[in-house]
This record gives structure tokens, C-alpha cells and sequence, in this order.
């Protein structure tokens, strides 16, 4: 793996961040397998936010390891045999942390953007 | 919690590491086909639908990858096929993988079974409570050097009351107590011990109580007594109704008032039966401050330093010296930790025998180091396509490190077995004898040496030949076709400096054993002055009345109740077929039982405290020299009309005669018991000895002379000794019989022979040059194993270069003589190395040696000449193989 400077290595956190606050609200209406996800914040951000795939299991199976997601095979929309993720409690409250402390950051920094 | 929850997954991931790697299959797989579908539904064609959906995912391989590492514990998973790979690589050479294991089980089963014994007796602390807070005090007095003599009774009781460095001090000393009235008698060893001493060490009893300080009163009308929890279950069955009852010993009544736990066999660690000190001897008895004997145990007080303890009682005994010159001029107080006193004599040999055995291991190293390049060298093909196929050098290494630590755990277990089977020999054959409360059983901590020990020998084997193979180019080891025909220049440097290494170290092991064996056999060549050959000895306890306690005195007086007198027991064993002569006596030479006294002789100058003279009184038979083998210089022995008590004659050794009376006739001159001016009557010498080991080989413990009386009767406790022309132990079982027939209530105990009375003095001795001439013996042989191993393989790595030498006309004596040429300067190289240590490290040996220089100039050459000598069997026997290549076949060789 290539070694990354300090910079970059913290807007990566920022990124994987935010990938997994994503994740993680669109969870919050209810379990999703992985394609669905991606699919739904596609949707969601009107097609703005891509997300790399590869990343995007990455992210679940992290998000599994914290204890945050649960999985579970069932059945998919098609009748195919799919990876179902659900939030867990303690995803739930995780979610609630992040999000408000993003509100306040995204306001912050809009209300920059608008008078500065 | 989070990464709690993480390594909890990660485990699971690791353990079904297959279901997971299907997991994410499907998972990746069913995504794709999702994309794939919305690519048809956008109008591709199914092949190119599913295409699409790959392209835009990416390396799916990598992805994967990543969420493996994830979910599993990667470095464990490399290792588990390191390790795998060792497996089958080595049962594909089982010889070299067999050569290997049991030399290094031997190597760390060596120094795994010392090091539990070490472990047994140096790390572990003693089963008593605080045992590092425990002491012994023994009294001593100031001679020409200062000499252990126990401590009087009235001197306990002021250090007790006067001192404030210590929580509690007990005063305790060994007996025996025989238990009679009873359809068998039987004799049992014993403490007298002061109240307080088992709170003291912590023991608890399983049932009743332990001694109060009221049953500990001088002149105390009720004596109670504490068993041992074996003797309770083998003589009484476990009866839980024996407290209370009154048992007698020795003539006297004893009420039971508790059971000891089976472990505490007191601090003589041989006692199963406890009575209060105030017992052992009458009010004035114990109130005599120069009748001295027995050692106190004590506990320093919570931040008391042993030199302020030690101080404090320095002062005392100051004062009592001023208070009682008369017995106390001279007298100190040593203080001494508790543990110094049971196993500080097991120390210095243990710690040599580490050592020792360090080297073995040391040697076992290098001879599989040896193997291992070797090994690598025949793999050299294997690696270099590895290498070229991409693996990592670190990779290389790492896999030969694994395939040799596996090695060496496996030749860690087997030397495991092999310590715990050696460790039981040890014990067994150990005349040193370890306190029973200690076991050298392995646990943890010699479990977690041996895994130490065979994880750091794993790696140090293998650092050189794992650097070569990681170091060679890929494009040689591809061109080698296995057997090349020159050999490395570096690895012919490591081979030589192997082969120096492994005769430097078995050199001084092979010196100290010889040293040790030396040093034995002068010990088995001294002469104790008396014929120990054809002597059976054994100890009688008599029936009567209560025993007056062991004191030191010159003349016990007659025990009027006895039964059965020590005369009578002599000349019911003296008509034993077989028997030449016999005696009675009150002890038996190396028998440790016999006490002093101080003497006066007639017309000697007055002395001060350090020279009074001092005699060891043995009272003997007639027949005594003549059973015992030892020849009377001048005079003569007792007749039978001097035993009667008032003859007052005594024989002498002679080292008592030249003190008083050099050059000049002793017969005839006198000593008295006490100083010139006491009121006994003298006794006149009859008869001189030469000085005798009488009571410690090599030497005596103390200088002073020995002194015989004629044996008065009425002493309960005898020794007797029958010299019989026959196997003297073959004896025992009729003179038990008849010493029954006499009266069964005669209690027999003690019966050995004087030869193996003799054998015990000097078994130490005997088993540390055994001990130390097995692990030479063992290193000599490890070292000849690899140089023969060395040299074998240079030979055949030369196989070319000797084929074109003959075939250019040298001789095969010439090529003989070149490889054991090669070889010789090597072992030589070793051999002066391990001269110069052994001569650095025999030093150690001081305190084990017995008249023998640690520097014996005949033990180092003889040792190295024999080094030298299989040294050149082992470089022979391949040079004899390397004169009969054929130069035909040789340059084929390739």
C-alpha cells in the first residue's frame, strides 16, 4: 500500500465518515442488502453522490465488525438469496450522535458560505 | 466496545474462515447480478450486461481480499501455513527431521530438568506463612574459628523477653519419641517445641489444637502432645476420638490434643509427633545456661532488616557474656534466614549443574544449526524458484524460522518427557535430600522456560543458514543441480567456527567431570581409621522407665528401671552365627549422635576460652576397636573388669596424646573431665588410637580429639555393631529376631552398615561428579556426532575437487591425511580455546572439590588428549570414505 501524507489520510477519514453516516440513515427505515443501498443514495442524492462499490461492502462489513449493523440472508425483491443489513441499537444511537453533530457542521458551515 | 465486538467477529472469522470466504462470494456475486439485471433492463445484451457490471465494480480479487483481512486474524492465518508447509516439508525428510528433534530433546530436557529443580528449590518459597520473614538462631561460640553450638534454654528465654525485632521466636529441638504400651512399639521422630511454633510457621492443625503456652510451663503436671496426620491415619485409623487420650511415650503419659496436617514434618522435616519444649528435660535441666543443643526459629518483625536483628542480639548477648561469664564468655547469636538453612546447600551445586548443562544445549545448538544449512544448502533449488516466483526474502526467512521453531517446540516436548523421567531419576538417586515439602513437579513456570527456551534455540539455529538461503541470487540456485562442486566460502567458515565452537564447550564440562571424579576418588582413598568392610550397625531404644533427655554429659547416670541392659543385648547378638566380634556403644562412627565435653590434662598450662580442650566421649565394649576395625597404636582396650563403672580408665586418639604430651609414653597420663580445678576423678590412659574419622569424612567437623569410656548399662538408647565375615546386611533380619525374643518392646531402628554409613559421607561428592560426567559424556558425544557430521558433508561437497586430486596422482593417504588435516585444526583451534575456559571456569567447582587443584594440570591434559582422540575418530572415518572415491565416478559427479 502506498504510504499517504497526513492530508490525505484525514480527508479520507472525513469521506469514510460521511459514507457511513449515509449508510447508516439509510438503514434507519429498515433493512436493505447492499445493491439496494447503493441504489437508494443514488436516488436520494438525485444521482449527485456516487458511490464506489467496493468501498461501499467495505464500509458495511466495518460497519458490522463496530457492532453498529447486523446481517442476515433472506430473500431479495427478485427471490434471490441476498445479504440483508439492519441497523442495531447501538447503530441507532450512533446514527443520532453523528447526524446531530453534522447539522450543526453543515449549518455552520452554510451559514459561511452565505455571509462570508 | 466496539473493537471488543471486532476481535470477538475476527475470531469467528478466523475459525470458519471457509463459510466466510463464501460469504463474501455470494454477497459480491449477488450485487453483480443486480447491476447486471438493471443493465438489461437498460438494454444490453446479458453478456455485455454482466461485463459492464464487473468493469464498473473493479478488481473484484482485491476487494475481497480487503474484507478478508477484515474479518480474519491475517498474521495468524500466514503462520497456521508456515507452519503447514514445515509439516509436510519436514515429514518429507523424516531423518534429518529425527536427528534434529532428539538432539535438541536432549539439549533443552537437560536443562529443563535442572531448571525445575532450580525452580523447586531456589524460586519457590517455603510452604510457611511469611517465609521470608523466618530465621533460624543458632547460639555459637568463638574458637579458633567461631563454631555452631545451639542455644541453652535460659538464653532463649532472655533473647525472647530482651529483644524487639522479632514477632515470635520458638526454641525446638529434634528427639525421638517411642510409643509403648501398645501391642507393637514403635519409635517415631519428634520435636520438643516451644508454644508459638506452629502459629509461628502458619500450620494450622486439621483437628484439636496446637501447643498453649500453659502446657509450656516449666514443671507443668499435664504433657500433651501433637501427631501427624500420617501417623494418626497409620496407627490409629483416622480415629477422630483419639484427642484427649493419653498415648505413652517413653515411659510417660502424653495426652493427644491435635493432628498436624500431612505435609509439616517440622522443620528437622522427619517429625510426626510434637511435645511442648518445657518436656524434653527436668526444671533443672533447663535452667542449665551451658547446657546448650538446639536451634530457635523466629520471625522478624513487618521492615525489620535481618543485620538490625542480627545487631540487636549482638548487644545481648554482650550483656549475658558480662552476666554469666562462666558459660557465656565468647557465646554470640547467628542469625540466619530460614530458607539459607533448609536449601542453601543445594544452591551452588544446582547452579554449576545449570551451567553444565547450558553448554550441552549450547552444543546441541550448533550441531543443528549444522543440519539446518545443510538442509538449506540441498534446498537451495526450492527457495531460488521461490524467490523468482516473488516471495518476499522476509517471506523466505520467516518460513525457515517457523519450519525450525516447529523443531525445536517439538524437540521441547519430547525433552519435556525427557526431563520429568530424568528429573524422577534425579531425585531418586539425589543424596542430597530435598525437604518433602518440596516437589520438583513441572508447572507453569518450567513449562513456560521450556517453550522460552526452544522458541530463542529456534531462532538462533537457524539465523545464519535462513541469511544465506535469503541472500543467494535466484539465477545460481536455478543453475545448481543440487551438488555442486565447491562449497561457499562463507559457509565453510560458519562450519569450521561450529565445530570450534562444540569442542570449546564440551571441553570444561569434560574437565569439571573429571575434576569431580578426581576429587571423589581421593575422598573414596582416605583412610577413616577404621575398617568399615563386613560391619553391620543398628540402634536399640530399651524398655523402662522415662529417658532422661540426651545431655552432654560425660557419665549418664545408671537408669536403674531398665529392663533390659545394653550387655545383655551384646551378648544375645554376639552368639549370631557368622558374627566375629560385636560391641555396644553409645554411638557409631559417621552416626552423627555423639556429644563433648571439656577435659583437663594433668600438667597442662592454663588456657583460655579458645583452646580449653575439648574431647568427644563415645562409650565402647571391649571388643569396640576390634569390631570396628581400628588399630590401637600402644596400650590396650578395656578388660571386661574395667566395665564396672569405677575403673576410671580411658583410651585416647592420638591427636590428644601429641597435644599434651609430644615425644613422651602416654600410657599412664590422666585427664579429667572440666577445667584443672574441678573435684572429678582423673582417668588414666591405656591405650592410643590413631586419629579416626569419627564423625565426618573427609574430616571431622571439629579438630578435637575422640575419647572412649568403658559403656555403662542403663543407657536407653544403644548402638550396636557386628562384624560378621559374611554379607553384614544379610544379619539384620536375626538380630531383630533376637532382640525380640529378648523382649519384644526392644524398639530396633537405624540398621545400615558401617561401609554404607561410609558411602553416605561421601555421596555427594560421588553423585555431583556422576551428574556432571553424564552431561559431559552427553557433550562429548554431541560434539563428535557433529564434527563427524561436519566433516562428513565437506567431504561429500569436495567429492569433485578429491576425485581430481586422485586422478592427478595423489595417494589416498595423501587425501586422508588432508581431510583429518583440515578437521584436526579446527578441533585443535577448540581445544586450546576450551582450555583457557575451562581454566576460567573450574573455579567455580572450589567448594565441590575434595584435594584437587581446580587447576590439576593431569585432569586438563588428560581430558584434552582425550578430546583429541575422538575428535580424530570422527574426522577419520569420512576421510577414510573421501580415499576411496573413484575419480571416474567423482567427476561424473555433477
Amino acid at each position: 500500500m502506498q504510504k499517504k501524507n497526513r492530508q490525505d489520510k484525514t480527508q479520507e477519514e472525513i469521506l469514510r465518515g460521511t459514507l457511513d453516516m449515509m449508510i447508516l440513515k439509510t438503514l434507519a427505515r429498515g433493512p436493505l442488502h447492499g445493491y439496494s443501498i447503493m441504489e437508494r443514495i443514488h436516488q436520494v442524492s438525485e444521482d449527485v453522490l456516487q458511490v464506489e462499490e467496493g468501498a461501499l461492502y467495505q464500509a458495511l462489513h466495518r460497519l458490522e465488525l463496530r457492532g453498529l449493523l447486523q446481517s442476515e440472508w433472506g430473500i431479495s425483491e427478485n427471490n434471490r438469496r441476498a445479504k440483508f443489513y439492519r441497523l442495531t441499537a447501538e447503530g441507532r444511537a450512533h446514527l443520532e450522535h453523528v447526524a446531530r453533530r453534522w447539522d450543526k457542521v453543515s449549518a455552520a458551515i452554510s451559514r459561511i458560505m452565505r455571509t462570508a | 466496545m466496539g473493537w471488543l465486538h471486532g476481535i470477538c467477529y475476527r475470531w469467528r472469522g478466523f475459525l470458519r474462515r471457509r463459510r466466510l470466504e463464501r460469504s463474501l462470494e455470494d454477497e459480491l456475486q449477488f450485487h453483480l447480478e443486480m447491476k447486471a439485471l438493471r443493465n438489461r433492463e437498460a438494454g444490453m445484451s446479458p453478456e455485455e450486461a454482466m461485463n459492464a457490471a464487473q468493469r464498473q465494480f473493479g478488481n473484484t480479487v482485491r476487494w475481497k481480499e480487503t474484507m478478508r483481512d477484515m474479518w480474519s486474524l491475517r498474521l495468524l492465518e500466514s503462520l497456521l501455513q508456515d507452519l503447514h508447509y514445515a509439516r509436510r516439508s519436514l515429514l518429507k525428510s523424516p531423518g534429518f527431521a529425527a536427528a534434529a528433534i532428539l538432539v535438541l530433546a536432549l539439549g533443552i530436557g537437560s536443562v529443563t530438568a535442572i531448571f525445575s529443580l532450580l525452580n523447586a528449590v531456589v524460586l519457590h518459597s517455603l510452604p510457611f506463612q511469611n517465609p521470608e520473614r523466618l530465621v533460624l538462631l543458632w547460639g555459637n561460640v568463638q574458637r579458633q574459628k567461631i563454631e555452631r553450638r545451639g542455644n541453652s534454654y535460659p538464653d532463649y528465654l532472655d533473647w525472647k523477653a530482651q529483644s524487639t525485632s522479632f514477632e515470635g521466636m520458638a526454641a525446638y529441638s529434634d528427639t525421638s519419641f517411642n510409643l509403648t504400651g501398645v501391642p507393637e512399639s514403635e519409635r517415631f521422630a519428634g520435636e520438643w517445641v516451644s508454644a508459638g511454633y506452629f502459629e509461628l510457621l502458619g500450620v494450622a492443625p486439621i483437628a484439636g489444637r496446637t501447643i498453649a503456652t500453659s502446657d509450656d510451663a516449666i514443671g507443668g503436671s499435664n504433657t500433651v502432645v501433637l501427631l501427624s496426620e500420617g501417623l494418626w491415619q497409620r496407627r490409629f485409623g483416622s480415629d477422630p476420638g483419639i484427642l484427649g487420650k493419653q498415648l505413652q511415650f517413653n515411659g510417660g503419659l502424653f495426652t493427644v490434643i491435635g493432628i498436624t496436617p500431612a505435609w509439616f514434618r517440622g522443620l528437622n522435616d522427619n517429625a510426626e509427633v510434637w511435645a511442648p519444649f518445657t518436656a524434653s528435660a527436668s526444671a533443672t535441666g533447663l535452667a542449665q545456661r551451658g547446657s546448650r543443643g538446639f536451634p530457635a526459629v523466629a520471625k522478624l518483625r513487618q521492615g525489620v532488616l535481618l543485620q538490625q536483628a542480627q545487631a540487636e542480639l549482638d548487644g545481648i548477648s554482650k550483656r549475658l557474656e558480662q552476666s554469666y561469664p562462666g558459660t557465656n564468655a565468647k557465646r554470640a547469636v547467628e542469625v540466619a534466614p530460614l530458607k539459607n538453612e533448609l536449601v542453601g546447600e543445594l544452591r551452588t551445586p544446582l547452579f554449576v549443574l545449570l551451567g553444565a548443562v547450558g553448554f550441552v544445549l549450547l552444543i546441541a545448538c550448533a550441531n543443528v544449526s549444522n543440519l539446518l544449512l545443510a538442509r538449506s544448502e540441498a534446498r537451495r533449488q526450492e527457495i531460488a524458484i521461490r524467490i523468482a516466483l516473488g516471495a518476499g526474502r522476509g517471506r523466505i526467512f520467516r518460513q525457515l524460522v517457523t519450519e525450525s521453531i516447529a523443531l525445536s517446540l517439538t524437540g521441547a516436548a519430547s525433552g519435556l518427557l525427557l526431563a520429568s523421567w530424568f528429573v524422577r531419576i534425579l531425585s531418586d538417586a539425589s543424596p542430597i535430600t530435598m525437604p518433602t515439602f518440596i516437589k520438583p513437579a513441572p508447572d507453569w513456570k518450567v513449562a513456560a522456560f521450556a517453550a522460552g527456551v526452544s522458541i530463542l534455540v529456534g531462532v538462533f539455529v537457524v539465523l545464519v543458514p535462513a541469511y544465506q538461503a535469503g541472500h543467494q541470487s535466484p539465477c545460481e540456485g536455478l543453475k545448481d543441480s543440487g551438488a555442486r562442486s565447491g562449497d561457499g566460502l562463507a559457509r565453510r567458515r560458519f562450519r569450521g567456527a561450529l565445530v570450534i565452537a562444540e569442542v570449546a564447550l564440551a571441553l570444561p564440562l569434560l574437565v569439571g567431570a573429571g575434576l569431580l571424579m578426581r576429587s571423589f576418588q581421593n575422598l573414596s582413598a582416605v583412610h577413616p581409621g577404621f575398617d568399615p568392610n563386613g560391619v553391620l550397625t543398628l540402634s536399640a531404644a530399651l524398655p523402662g522407665g522415662p529417658v532422661a533427655p540426651a545431655q552432654p554429659q560425660a557419665t549418664p547416670t545408671p537408669n536403674q528401671r531398665a529392663v533390659v541392659t545394653g550387655r545383655q543385648l551384646l551378648e544375645r547378638l554376639r552368639a549370631l552365627p557368622a558374627v566375629v566380634s560385636a560391641s555396644v556403644s553409645s554411638d557409631i562412627p559417621l552416626g552423627s549422635n555423639s556429644s563433648a565435653i571439656f577435659y583437663s590434662a594433668e600438667g597442662q598450662s592454663i588456657t583460655d576460652a579458645q583452646t580449653i580442650p575439648r574431647a568427644y566421649v563415645h562409650q565402647i565394649t571391649p571388643e569396640f576397636f576390634a569390631t570396628v576395625g581400628a588399630q590401637l597404636q600402644m596400650g590396650r582396650s578395656f578388660s571386661e573388669a574395667e566395665m564396672e563403672g569405677s575403673a576410671n580408665v580411658v583410651v585416647v586418639t592420638d591427636n590428644l596424646t601429641k597435644r599434651f604430651w609430644p615425644g613422651q609414653d602416654p600410657l599412664g597420663k590422666r585427664i579429667k573431665p572440666g577445667g584443672p580445678t574441678s573435684t572429678n576423678p582423673w582417668w588414666t590412659i591405656i591405650g592410643v588410637v590413631h586419629e579416626m574419622n569419627y564423625r565426618g569424612l573427609p574430616e571431622n567437623p571439629t579438630a578435637d580429639p575422640d575419647i572412649f569410656l568403658p559403656f555403662s548399662d542403663g543407657q536407653r538408647r544403644v548402638a550396636v555393631m557386628l562384624r560378621t565375615s559374611r554379607d553384614p546386611s544379610a544379619l539384620a533380619a536375626a538380630a531383630r529376631g533376637a532382640a525380640r525374643e529378648i523382649d519384644p518392646s526392644i524398639t530396633i531402628f537405624e540398621v545400615t552398615t558401617l561401609s554404607e554409613q561410609v558411602g553416605r559421607a561421601i555421596e555427594r561428592s560421588r553423585f555431583a561428579g556422576w551428574m556432571m560426567t553424564v552431561f559431559a559424556g552427553l557433550a562429548l558425544t554431541l560434539a563428535a556426532v557433529g564434527l563427524y557430521g561436519v566433516i562428513a558433508y565437506t567431504v561429500r561437497r569436495q567429492t569433485r575437487e578429491i576425485g581430481v586430486r586422485i586422478a592427478l596422482g595423489a595417494s589416498r593417504s595423501d587425501v586422508v591425511a588432508m581431510v583429518v588435516r583440515k578437521g584436526m585444526v579446527l578441533v585443535l583451534t577448540g581445544i586450546v580455546i576450551g582450555l583457557i575456559a575451562a581454566l576460567a571456569l573450574t573455579r567455580l567447582l572450589h567448594t565441590l572439590l575434595f584435594e584437587v587443584s581446580e587447576v590439576d594440570p593431569p585432569t586438563f591434559l588428560g581430558v584434552a588428549l582425550a578430546l583429541a582422540v575422538v575428535a580424530l575418530v570422527a574426522c577419520y572415518l569420512p576421510a577414510r570414505r573421501a580415499a576411496r572415491i573413484d575419480p571416474v565416478i567423482a567427476l561424473r559427479y555433477e
